[in-house]
């Protein structure tokens, strides 16, 4: 089970993200990258929101789905545009390429340590 | 149920599965982004260092009403309550109301059409005719490829969500 390996290791993974996108930003004088933890933090944000705003198990009431579907299709938004903005910013040469790959790599580090975070204690808190 | 069938090919199971539909809600987020960021991407390159066009060409107002369509018909056509569409052969619904969702929807993917063929539009008379080379033509055909992702993701997410419809009312059965 999800056990203190689980959290050392994520929190180990969080940290390598975290350490990546500040260098991408602090190497190259360049703060625009830190724009990436922004995004990765707010990503599943509106899961969480729409999920308590319905009930998915209400079949009778078919406008509660709506707002789920709203909440998820913020969440695929909000991912890409994790990969997007640094590609953007590198094609503009507001940032170094350096700068993009380690941003990049580091916030989908950091978006998958949130993720497998709530999937492994997910358990704990239903009930 | 398989007699009112129409096509000889059946329905693959998995496209009425609640995970199928969860990934094509992503999915149109996704293309969605890629498309929107694809249109910021040409406002910004237009603007940076890495556009060597001289006379300097740039974005106007003109670049972005493709994109405003093509966003304001994506909001419209996933606004309509899709069990609307067949509401008068039901007789739960008020008059009419099939008629309304119908005529929204036409306006919907009016605009949604009207804003890609309004990329293309620019990317012919403002670039193509104009006979620029290739790092400023990018500007017209990051327009219509921003475009085509957003009309791609509505098209996910309809289907999505008239899946999500099926499933239901497999479940309710």
């Amino acid at each position: 089970m999800a056990g203190i390996k689980t959290i050392i290791g994520l929190s180990f993974v969080l940290a390598i993200g975290f350490l990546l996108v500040i260098l991408s930003s602090a190497l190259f004088k360049n703060y625009l990258t830190l724009l990436v933890v922004a995004t990765y933090v707010v990503a599943p944000l509106p899961n969480w929101i729409c999920g308590r705003a319905a009930n998915p198990d209400d079949f009778m009431e078919s406008s509660g789905s709506g707002v789920i579907d709203f909440g998820r299709f913020l969440t695929g938004f909000f991912v890409v545009m994790g990969v997007a903005l640094p590609t953007l910013l590198y094609h503009s040469a507001q940032i170094a390429g350096g700068a993009a790959v380690m941003s990049i790599v580091g916030g989908l580090l950091i978006y998958g340590t949130i993720i497998s975070f709530t999937l492994f204690f997910q358990e704990e808190q239903e009930f | 149920m398989s007699s009112h069938r129409l096509f000889r090919f059946p329905k693959p199971a998995w496209l009425n599965s609640a995970n199928t539909r969860t990934a094509g809600v992503y999915t149109a987020g996704a293309l969605f982004a890629i498309g929107f960021y694809m249109l910021i991407d040409i406002s910004v390159w237009s603007k940076s260092a890495m556009n060597p066009s001289d006379p300097p060409v740039h974005i106007t107002f003109v670049d972005w009403i493709p994109g405003i369509c093509s966003a304001l018909g994506m909001l419209v056509i996933n606004s309509i309550d899709k069990s609307r569409l067949s509401a008068d052969s039901f007789s739960y619904s008020g008059n009419g109301v099939a008629w309304k969702a119908r005529l929204v929807l036409f306006l919907g993917f009016a605009l949604l059409a009207g804003g890609l063929a309004g990329s293309v539009t620019v990317l012919v008379l403002k670039y193509v005719v104009r006979e620029y080379a290739w790092p400023t033509i990018w500007l017209g055909i990051g327009n219509v490829v921003g475009n085509a992702l957003v009309m791609l993701s509505s098209a996910v997410l309809w289907v999505a969500q008239n899946m999500e419809d099926e499933y239901t009312y497999n479940l309710a059965l």
